[in-house]
């Protein structure tokens, strides 16, 4: 009841001083601001819901300051460092009966074993990865040589071409050289068929 | 000359913010111009499911022509694609998907635009974030006006919305705040604009105590109408109006007026009294102390122009930007921003009725000055005439 009391002091408008005349709301808002900053912040639980109410209108007020000075550093250090072994540290500080003892040197018993097994299987995987290996590499030799072979044909094959490329050139040429020889000689053939003809008949006149 | 309003949907019972905004305008014009409306056949704003089975009807004299909705909406689908571009970096063609998705998607209305685009001197396009927005504008900018009704919602940020800013030849702006977001998001200042916002309907006839004896309603209230949803922020107001009570020890009552999306707490000084009619509603916001808007995003909240039309003060959300705003220029409404103002500001109004009678009475003045129809028609107008000049 007396909280409400003091509460209610919070509605009283003789606070706030307001022109009647001339409202200005920008200036009644900032007085309620003013006012709103000196009022005690209140206990815990108020705290909280204040809390509550300002993350609801936007982003809260700043928190209580954490513990400053080296102590703090190191101890928010560590802290740090330790979490990732919190649950192994919570484990370990768990108090262990018999019985539990017991659980764990069987559980331990039955990983010997299981581990035994599997490395027994993994030998034999081993053994089976060597032989699948070695006839792979045979295959992949026998298919090198091939390949080899076939690269060496190859070139041969490219040189073959080459020089009966150059051959054909070669005769490409000879044949318009006797071409051009021909058609000489034609025109020297021509030229004395001509003269054989004027001789005649210079004789014959 | 004739106007066609383009909105996304349109009916008298239809009582969303842009919509009413739309069908009041185009009411009011009808005076000067030949007007007609192009909308959908939608009625629900999740789906927009075809609902109005005519393609044709008459309106309040004005001819409405309706278009179908091809595609409907799917929720899950829509939130999903808007969360993806809201979060990841995207390409333009995600966000026209998400354009499409939001809807009402509806081909028909568009290509009926361009092939009567003759027909019309001008199309005033409302509500810019939806499709028929932003492909009637970018497929006629040069006869587009737009109403955006935008608010400061993330998705006003997206690429597509930049550009559409800048393409049509005016822009009719709802408020100061609306109009500084959107010139700063997109540089359109060259753009012709104005701040009009809207008018609106008071009814002949309302009366407080039969309010009072109808729902059985004692003693000082407080009131909040409109949709009874999360994005109004009704939670928050729920949480401060309870724990207000809890510490001050008053008996004011709180009463919500409006379709409810919301789980309203139980509680004896919280009446919930669902949609009421147009007569009811001014009877309620008549006798109450103070409306009530904890809303974040508005472009102008026409309920707050009503409430300040019947001399009634208001305590809105300071983080919204336009409440806060309309509340300084017309020195009507308190605002804030966590539960401490929000209890200093409600007790200091509770406790002096002076204070709640000069910011009514500054509240009407301020409508009176902005929002009577006949500033809203002359605003309107001097916008055609000045388009027409640069013809």
């Amino acid at each position: 009841m007396t909280d409400k009391k003091e509460q209610k002091k919070f509605i009283k408008k003789e606070e706030i001083n307001i022109d009647y005349d001339n409202i200005d709301v920008a200036d009644i808002m900032d007085q309620i601001k003013r006012k709103i900053a000196t009022q005690p912040i209140k206990a815990a639980e108020g705290d909280l819901k204040n809390e509550a109410f300002y993350s609801s209108f936007g982003p809260s007020p700043a928190g209580p300051e954490e513990p400053s000075g080296t102590k703090a550093k190191v101890k928010k250090l560590l802290l740090r460092v330790m979490k990732p072994f919190s649950p192994l540290i919570k484990v370990m500080i768990f108090p262990v009966h018999q019985e539990t003892q017991n659980n764990f040197d069987q559980t331990n018993r039955r990983l010997d074993l299981l581990n035994e097994k599997l490395e027994g299987e993994l030998g034999k995987i081993h053994e089976k990865l060597d032989h699948l290996n070695q006839a792979t590499n045979k295959r992949v030799d026998l298919a090198f040589e091939g390949l080899n072979k076939a690269l060496e044909y190859t070139k041969l094959l490219h040189s073959l071409s080459h020089n009966i490329v150059v051959e054909l050139t070669k005769l490409k040429i000879e044949q318009e050289n006797l071409k051009v020889k021909i058609r000489i000689m034609e025109k020297d053939f021509e030229f004395l068929g001509r003269k054989e003809k004027a001789i005649e008949k210079e004789i014959f006149k | 000359m004739k106007l066609a309003f383009v909105v996304q949907r349109y009916g008298l019972e239809i009582s969303g913010g842009a919509e009413l905004h739309c069908r009041w305008v185009a009411e009011h014009m009808k005076k000067y111009f030949e007007v007609e409306v192009l909308t959908t056949k939608a009625f629900d704003y999740i789906t927009w499911k075809d609902h109005y089975p005519r393609g044709e009807e008459v309106i309040n004299g004005i001819p409405v022509k309706r278009f179908s909705v091809t595609r409907t909406r799917d929720p899950k689908r829509f939130g999903r694609i808007q969360n993806y571009i809201l979060e990841n970096e995207h390409r333009l063609e995600d966000e026209l998907k998400w354009l499409e998705e939001e809807g009402p998607y509806s081909p028909s209305l568009i290509k009926y635009i361009n092939e009567h685009q003759n027909d019309y001197d001008y199309f005033i396009f409302f509500s810019y974030r939806y499709y028929h927005s932003y492909c009637g504008i970018n497929s006629l900018p040069q006869k587009s006006i737009l109403v955006p009704t935008a608010e400061h919602d993330p998705v006003i940020y997206l690429k597509i919305f930049k550009d559409l800013f800048r393409k049509p030849r005016a822009i009719i702006y709802n408020s100061v705040e609306e109009k500084n977001m959107i010139n700063s998001l997109s540089q359109n200042m060259d753009v012709l604009g104005d701040i009009i916002g809207v008018g609106t309907e008071i009814p002949s006839q309302f009366s407080s105590e039969g309010f009072r004896r109808k729902y059985q309603i004692g003693g000082d209230y407080i009131i909040y109408i409109g949709r009874i949803d999360k994005n109004k922020g009704c939670h928050k107001l729920f949480d401060c109006f309870l724990r207000f009570k809890d510490e001050i020890g008053s008996d004011i009552k709180l009463v919500l007026v409006g379709s409810n999306k919301l789980k309203i707490p139980s509680h004896s000084d919280i009446a919930y009294l669902g949609f009421l009619s147009e007569e009811d509603k001014f009877s309620a916001l008549e006798g109450a102390l103070l409306l009530m808007m904890p809303s974040f995003y508005e472009s102008l909240s026409m309920v707050t122009l009503e409430a300040w039309a019947l001399r009634i003060p208001v305590l809105a959300n300071a983080r919204c930007e336009v409440l806060k705003g309309q509340c300084m220029r017309s020195n009507a409404g308190l605002f804030y921003e966590n539960y401490e103002e929000f209890r200093e500001a409600l007790g200091l109004l509770i406790s002096s009725p002076g204070l709640c009678e000069a910011m009514g009475k500054n509240g009407q003045e301020y409508f009176r000055q902005n929002y009577t129809w006949e500033v809203i028609e002359n605003k309107y107008l001097s916008i055609l005439d000045q388009l027409e000049k640069e013809k």
